[in-house]
């Protein structure tokens, strides 16, 4: 775990813990904490009644694996074959790269490096004996697996005693009896382990490389200058790019073109679709409307002599069967509707209503953008109270006036006309959200809503509120925040 | 399709009540003019009027244009009867953007309407660019509805014109205001009669205008002058 401490707490002992049963025990312990005598598996209570000035944190497995992963990507850089080994090494196939590096020596240094984190390295003919000498191993240099302690086959704790008091300290004394008693006596796992650390039995690597990045690339003879042309070409990638992801049965939700002009400047293009796609043509609708909307049209300057197309972003795509009877185009037009408004105006102006958890009207929604969105689910309309069709952002402020302090208003002037109220309903009296503030659930801080919903002379339907009680404030002010149908 | 958990009621008929009004038709072109204040009641009849209940509702509006800093409000919608997750707010910068977004979603034929909301004079929107979204509309087959706010009626190859005016509700108990009612005046249709005016007051129970239901008329039942079983008969 890569952890940023204060400065006060740098010189502390540190520890992860991790819930075991019913009890905090340590998961991990820095090197200051090994030598106060803690050790994973000590109890939290051990643990600070020893070192009261122990520094923990909660063990968080999943951050490791990420961790994890993303050193293995890291450790790409020496071999392609690099398989993680979890939950806390990695394993490297260096056969045949040693001398890239000047020798393995040179490799495992230049690897720890890399790595930039304390951990021990082993160099083996394969797999499990390198896993059982970096774990187990007394010296980082020597590579005599018979010479291992017995718990390098990693067997549960009852098997490892039982090997101990048979007098087995190593696993040389094993190799060297019958295997029939040990896989009687222990299992058939111990005999495995024990033939794979040996190099008898197999050990395979299991790595997971990086898919390779979808991308096609044009150069031209002569450079190109028409943005007829320019798109031809695009398409022609398109359906290259499409013919590699229908192989892997992925579908790209980002394309990049990058045109490279004769005097050396780039031009990048980038589209996004919602749904993921590899049919050429609603992605070159959508390279025709980026082109479209270009600010300053596509300068070709003596032309352009490369075209290069990427598909960053892939999602998995099955191949799909046209249905038979009738069209299931609706869902995918309206996908394609997005994705072209999108694109045009930007994702920003593209918008679902998303329900926001809130009582306060103007926070109880907001915008996102379709295209990153789905559609959102909105909880059955079960409320009773009246709210308006149309919301305004911010309230306007009217003035009112109301027959008693804390009636509805009788008349009200905004925007320069007089309404006169005929119909009142209310106060929906509507608190702060204290919690957003600090200090809020005193009193003084927010002001209480009342909200009233009125119809005026000529039938408009408004929604007003008082900003304040009467006991808030001295003269709450009014507002307008909506209108009904 | 997902399954939803969004209630909605049985779907908003199209046609109207009384066979007398035309109703909003797909496949056609509708202009709604409306005083700003009007608004929530000529964007609530023209998202009653959409025919399907599932299908996206296509808004294409330009805040930076408008008149009143309104925006659409999700639960408002929901009291409507229409589930806000069908509302898809498209936002242009300017006239040319909001009619060309809004042929592009004329075009699309998924949808169950699309609404256009615009303020003031919209230069842009003439004969060529109104006759573009009938086209648009008669190909998708969606009902296209242009809501002009503030605005004064121009030449357009709109199907029909509608002027929509709030009117006094009924007062419910303790003098609150009643169900949303408006008044409905045709002022041109292609090839049929305009100038009617219809007064339609909203239905929580159909979710959608309807005719005012007709008052009470309080009339009692005379008491006979002879009743049976009784045990003392007037005598004549």
């Amino acid at each position: 775990m890569i952890r940023t401490l204060a400065s006060h707490e740098a010189d502390a002992p540190f520890a992860l813990v991790a819930r075991a049963g019913n009890a905090l025990r340590l998961s991990a312990v820095c090197p200051r904490a090994a030598a106060r005598g803690l050790a994973p598996g000590t109890s939290l209570a051990d643990a600070r009644a020893r070192c009261p000035d122990l520094a923990t944190a909660p063990h968080n497995p999943e951050a490791d694996a990420r961790a994890l992963a993303d050193l293995g990507r890291r450790m790409g850089r020496f071999t392609p074959l690099v398989a993680s080994d979890a939950p806390d090494g990695m394993l490297l196939d260096i056969t045949g790269v040693a001398h890239l590096f000047r020798g393995e020596a040179a490799l495992a240094r230049a690897a720890m490096a890399e790595a930039g984190l304390t951990a021990r390295h082993a160099l083996a003919d394969h797999a499990a004996a390198a896993r059982a000498l970096a774990r187990h191993g007394a010296n980082p240099g020597d590579n005599d697996v018979r010479a291992l302690p017995v718990a390098a086959l990693e067997l549960p704790d009852e098997a490892l005693a039982g090997l101990r008091r048979a007098g087995l300290h190593r696993l040389g004394d094993l190799a060297r009896r019958p295997m029939a008693g040990l896989a009687a006596r222990f299992g058939e796992e111990a005999t495995t382990r024990l033939r794979a650390i040996l190099g008898e039995g197999a050990s395979p690597l299991h790595s997971s490389p990086a898919p390779a990045p979808i991308r096609a690339h044009a150069r031209f003879a002569e450079p190109i200058a028409r943005t007829c042309d320019v798109l031809d070409a695009i398409e022609a990638l398109l359906a290259e790019a499409a013919r590699q992801m229908e192989a892997r049965r992925i579908g790209g939700r980002r394309f990049i073109v990058i045109l490279e002009r004769c005097d050396g400047a780039r031009r990048r293009l980038e589209v996004e679709t919602g749904l993921p796609t590899r049919d050429p043509p609603p992605v070159m609708r959508l390279f025709a409307e980026r082109i479209d909307a270009l600010a300053d049209p596509l300068d070709p300057g003596f032309g352009f002599d490369a075209i290069g197309l990427a598909v960053p972003r892939t999602e998995p795509l099955a191949a799909r069967q046209a249905e038979l009877a009738g069209d299931d185009a609706g869902e995918d037009s309206m996908a394609a509707l997005i994705d072209r408004l999108s694109t045009r105006l930007g994702p920003g102006n593209v918008l679902h209503l998303m329900p926001v958890d809130s009582h306060m009207p103007e926070r109880a929604q907001r915008m996102s953008p379709a295209a990153r969105t789905p559609p959102p689910l909105w909880p059955a309309a079960a409320q009773a109270m009246p709210r308006p069709l149309l919301l305004f952002d911010p309230p306007q402020a009217i003035t009112a006036i109301a027959s008693v302090p804390d009636g509805p208003p009788q008349r009200f002037r905004w925007r320069g006309l007089l309404h006169e109220v005929t119909r009142a309903e209310g106060p929906e009296r509507i608190a702060p959200e204290w919690w957003r503030k600090v200090d809020g659930h005193l009193p003084g801080h927010g002001l209480t809503r009342d909200y009233y919903r009125i119809e005026d002379g000529e039938g408009r339907r408004f929604w007003v509120f008082r900003h304040g009680l009467f006991g808030e404030s001295s003269d709450p002010a009014w507002y307008i925040h909506g209108l009904f149908a | 399709m997902s399954v939803h958990p969004f209630v909605g009621p049985a779907p908003a008929a199209s046609a109207p009540v009384k066979p007398g009004m035309p109703g909003l038709c797909p496949g056609q072109l509708h202009e709604l003019h409306a005083h700003a204040q009007d608004w929530a009641s000529a964007l609530a009849f023209a998202l009653t009027a959409a025919p399907d209940n599932r299908a996206p509702l296509v808004l294409v509006r330009s805040p930076r244009r408008a008149g009143l800093p309104l925006q659409p409000y999700g639960e408002g919608l929901a009291a409507l009867g229409i589930d806000p997750s069908r509302l898809l707010i498209v936002v242009a910068p300017d006239e040319m953007a909001l009619l060309r977004a809004g042929l592009e979603a004329a075009r699309c034929p998924g949808l169950s309407a699309l609404i256009v909301e615009s303020w003031g004079k919209l230069a842009a929107y003439d004969l060529t660019a109104s006759r573009r979204l009938v086209l648009a509309a008669e190909r998708s087959g969606l009902p296209v509805i242009v809501l002009r706010l503030d605005a004064s009626p121009r030449a357009s190859a709109a199907h029909s014109r509608w002027l929509i005016r709030n009117l006094p509700s009924l007062p419910q108990a303790a003098n609150a205001p009643g169900q949303p009612t408006i008044a409905i005046e045709l002022l041109r249709q292609r090839g049929g009669p305009a100038g009617q005016i219809w007064q339609r007051e909203w239905n929580d129970a159909d979710k959608a205008f309807r005719d005012r239901p007709a008052p009470l008329s309080g009339a009692v039942v005379p008491f006979p002058a002879l009743r049976t079983g009784d045990p003392h008969p007037r005598v004549a």
